[in-house]
């Protein structure tokens, strides 16, 4: 009896402000909060609310046989308290439904699997912690940022004790084997979920593309191809932003709708049901090792960590940022650890990128700012100030 | 597909002005297989343009006067000139300055050498008379600037001038003789363009007459009233393409008359060509033509102007930054200015080039000693050949502070000797870049911003540098072709 398995992203960043090499030394309020409010709440207006009501009536409609599974990064938490009170109101109703599991990850949705393990680490424990306090559950499957996985991090995981981690289905990976199975990392046994890229970027990506060949798509027909694997996979892993529902993709190009409708029809097929990322692994047996010879994520046509770490302006602000921190421990300020922190997320250093063709409109889309040469220097005047007016021994340090 | 094309000079005499548009457009057109009759004012027998078919205008025309005369004595200041390039004989645009400044010798005006290089040449592209009356007299603010390029500033222009004695030219069928009256303030130089103007527009409908055209392709509003003519005495569609607008040189000291034949022009088009989005929302809030009509058409670049760029060692200390244009208004060299104050704060062994001349030197001079950052600015003066290419070379970043800009060469140029570069937002060239910073002319605190990441930032450097690189080989004549030719097609078939 195959399952389909959806999982859904949500993440919202703290967004520098273009922040001017005349404003280093003068002004340390580095976020754009008044930006960062704007987004949040027209996000909730657009896509958490309307989803979320969506989602618990399927749930409700169909006696919990419709499951989701959600990651919410904790600086998405945050501010949606801060922001919109109501959206985390709902996302507590639909976690006391008993239908719907929480995925963990970085609190800060950062690239510190690839810079400072230990760093990384305690933003997992932070995270785990909060959805515990938030929605009473201990989170078993892991999903690294943006999906970045490679053998180490993997197995840096399994040893944390988690049960299964969400990785993409690149092609050069699975190589002739299909994304339909569960599999285990390379050298342990904790289960690897691989997302179906196809079926998932048809929603996530060319839902409202009126040049597809297939537009317009329809529950009904994404049904029938979801059923078309029927004895061909244990598990078709729909993986994306929750932001497609509303924001990516508007209401009025009927992806509500299409939600709506999708469940029903999927169970229009007797074999099929949908299942959470833990029930499948509880489920289906692994069919084996799957090892990863290159890091993969899930951004960007070369599926790799191009978009935060493919050119030398993205390499130096990371390097600049985990670089500072044993100065930021030693300080033992929670607030500036924070601080620090909310600079890692990887939103920081994926507006800066400079792809070209379809990858750079994708870039743009998200950015704030008018290109990848702004967003670099807004953040390394911040990291400037924040060398200059903070870490600076206090006799050395800039006041005015 | 046959068509004329009219222009002002071929080949080109300045860099990145129309003759080098005009010879990129037309090289690439060639190649898409439109057969060209290219016409310009005058020829001189050393021209080369095998893609097409060249025409001068004047061999046509009875020759007009000023061309014949017997040499006078020329102004001292234009002999030296003249011993230091001998090339500059054959240059009309020289000849004419110096008809402008024997003219002027005769009225008693005195002409400096300085003005000779600047309006002499860019007379069509810069009316310095009214930069002077605007920056002289009601001195200028970053705010006036502003309102002046805002929309509600600009109450409809009053009608043009009913077309005057000038264009009557444009109505006497057959007349032998260019018809050009002289304004009464005497023959300076303004009135002596457009009696080259005028001329243009006769000699050149009398050269091409009785000729088969699918359509007419007339450059800038030199050309304007010889296109309008041509196209109504051939039956054909008349296509304007327009590279600047006088509003762009002049804001709001634009010459009446140069505006009135713009839209002459304009009006009587059947299309119109802007050299960039920011040019075609000009077009249609100074001249009130519809967007539906005007079409854009990127500027491309040469293969052989984005040469392998030649590093050389800097000799001075300090990080070089450049501006290289003319010292007028458009330009904005006092944003360049007010900018480098505020870098000097942060980067305080910064060097500032301002290289070219025009009527705005003398202030910003001026108001580097005020601000008191004399000692970290050059003023080189007009830059030629080899220097150029030797600024470009050292400078750590180009900076074009542009008010009005309609495309804007000289960051291309820049970019193909490995320069980072930072445009303003209000020129067109900057609709076709990614690989370079923009800001708003008037946004100075920011242009400070880009200049000191740009010096202090060398990933920042090099990942523009890299890029650019790659960008500016797309940025070419045959794409511009590629957009131009559909909309020949749909005023051919129209």
């Amino acid at each position: 009896m195959p399952s389909v398995c959806f999982y859904f992203e949500v993440h919202q960043p703290y967004r520098l402000k273009p922040y001017g090499a005349l404003q280093v030394g003068r002004d340390h309020e580095y976020f754009d909060e008044k930006l960062n409010a704007e987004v949040l709440r027209k996000v909730a207006d657009k896509c958490y609310l309307p989803a979320n009501h969506s989602m618990l009536r399927l749930i409700e409609r169909t006696d919990g046989r419709f499951r989701v599974s959600y990651s919410i990064t904790g600086v998405a938490i945050e501010q949606m308290k801060k922001y919109a009170p109501k959206v985390m109101d709902s996302f507590v109703r639909l976690a006391d439904t008993g239908a719907v599991e929480f995925v963990a990850e970085t609190y800060y949705h950062s690239l510190a699997a690839l810079y400072d393990k230990d760093e990384y680490k305690e933003q997992i424990d932070m995270q785990v912690g909060l959805v515990q306090k938030e929605f009473g559950q201990t989170p078993r499957v892991f999903r690294n940022t943006e999906l970045i996985y490679n053998d180490e991090i993997g197995q840096f995981i399994a040893d944390l004790g988690f049960d299964a981690m969400i990785c993409e289905g690149a092609d050069d990976i699975l190589d002739w084997r299909s994304p339909n199975f569960v599999y285990k990392v390379a050298g342990r046994e904790m289960r690897l979920l691989t997302k179906n890229y196809k079926l998932s970027d048809d929603i996530a990506f060319r839902f409202s593309n009126q040049a597809w060949a297939e537009y317009p798509l329809t529950a009904d027909k994404f049904a029938g191809w979801v059923h078309d694997h029927s004895g061909a996979g244990d598990v078709i892993n729909l993986f994306m932003d929750y932001e497609t529902f509303g924001e990516h993709q508007w209401k009025e190009t009927g992806i509500f709708e299409f939600l709506e409708h999708l469940p029903d029809l999927l169970f229009t097929h007797p074999h099929w049901d949908i299942q959470t990322p833990s029930q499948v692994i509880d489920r289906y047996p692994a069919l084996g090792e799957l090892p990863f010879h290159r890091t993969v994520s899930w951004a960007d046509e070369a599926r790799d960590i191009s978009a935060w770490r493919g050119n030398a302006m993205q390499q130096r602000a990371l390097n600049e940022i985990y670089s500072l921190g044993p100065a930021i421990r030693r300080r033992n300020n929670s607030h500036l650890l924070a601080l620090w922190r909310r600079l890692q997320t990887s939103d920081h250093f994926y507006y800066m990128a400079t792809k070209s063709a379809s990858d750079a409109e994708v870039h743009d889309y998200f950015s704030p700012y008018e290109g990848p040469y702004d967003a670099f220097i807004h953040y390394m005047n911040v990291m400037k100030d924040l060398n200059l007016s903070v870490l600076a021994p206090p006799e050395k340090r800039i006041r005015i | 597909m046959k068509i004329l094309m009219l222009g002002w000079e071929y080949p080109p005499h300045i860099s990145g002005g129309l003759g080098t548009a005009c010879e990129g457009l037309t090289t690439a057109l060639a190649h898409r297989g439109i057969e060209i009759d290219f016409l310009v004012p005058k020829l001189y027998g050393e021209e080369d343009a095998p893609h097409m078919h060249l025409l001068g205008a004047a061999s046509a025309a009875p020759t007009p006067e000023v061309w014949t005369d017997a040499p006078r004595q020329m102004p001292e200041p234009f002999a030296a000139l003249l011993a230091a390039e001998p090339t500059l004989a054959t240059d009309p645009i020289f000849i004419a300055a110096v008809e402008a400044a024997q003219a002027e010798a005769v009225s008693g005006t005195a002409t400096e050498l300085r003005t000779i290089r600047v309006p002499a040449m860019l007379k069509p592209y810069l009316d310095e008379a009214t930069y002077q009356e605007l920056v002289t007299t009601q001195k200028l603010l970053p705010t006036d600037v502003e309102r002046m390029f805002a929309p509600e500033s600009h109450p409809d222009l009053p009608g043009p001038p009913a077309l005057t004695t000038r264009l009557e030219y444009a109505h006497v069928p057959g007349g032998d003789a260019p018809i050009v009256e002289e304004s009464a303030s005497g023959a300076h130089y303004g009135d002596n363009l457009f009696a080259e103007v005028a001329r243009y527009a006769m000699s050149a409908t009398r050269r091409v007459a009785g000729e088969k055209y699918d359509l007419v392709h007339a450059h800038d509003w030199m050309t304007f009233p010889a296109g309008v003519e041509i196209a109504h005495r051939a039956g054909a569609p008349l296509l304007v393409h327009v590279h600047s607008l006088e509003y762009d040189r002049a804001g709001q000291g634009a010459d009446r008359d140069i505006v009135s034949i713009e839209r002459l022009g304009l009006e009587h088009a059947t299309r119109v060509i802007a050299v960039s989005y920011y040019t075609r929302k000009l077009i249609n809030r100074v001249h009130g033509t519809s967007l539906d009509k005007i079409s854009v058409v990127h500027n491309g670049v040469y293969a052989r102007e984005t040469v392998q760029a030649y590093k050389q060692q800097r000799k001075s200390t300090g990080p070089v930054v450049l501006f290289l244009g003319r010292v007028t208004f458009q330009k904005g060299p006092e944003y360049f200015v007010q900018a480098a104050a505020r870098v000097l704060e942060h980067v305080p062994d910064a060097v500032f080039i301002m290289a070219g001349a025009g009527d705005m030197l003398p202030r910003m001079e001026a108001l580097v000693k005020d601000l008191g950052i004399t000692k970290s600015f050059r003023f080189p003066g007009w830059l030629r050949g080899a220097e150029i290419e030797r600024a470009f070379s050292t400078a750590d970043v180009y900076v074009m502070p542009s008010v009005s800009e309609p495309f804007g060469i000289a960051p291309l140029e820049a970019m193909s000797y490995d320069r980072p570069v930072i445009v303003s937002k209000q020129s067109g060239v900057s609709e076709v870049l990614r690989n370079a910073l923009k800001v708003d002319f008037w946004d100075v605190d920011k242009m400070a911003s880009q200049i000191v990441a740009i010096l202090e930032l060398p990933e920042l450097r090099n990942t523009l540098i890299e890029r650019a690189r790659e960008e500016i080989r797309h940025i070419h004549w045959d794409a511009a072709a590629e957009k131009l030719v559909p909309v020949y097609k749909s005023v051919v078939r129209g």
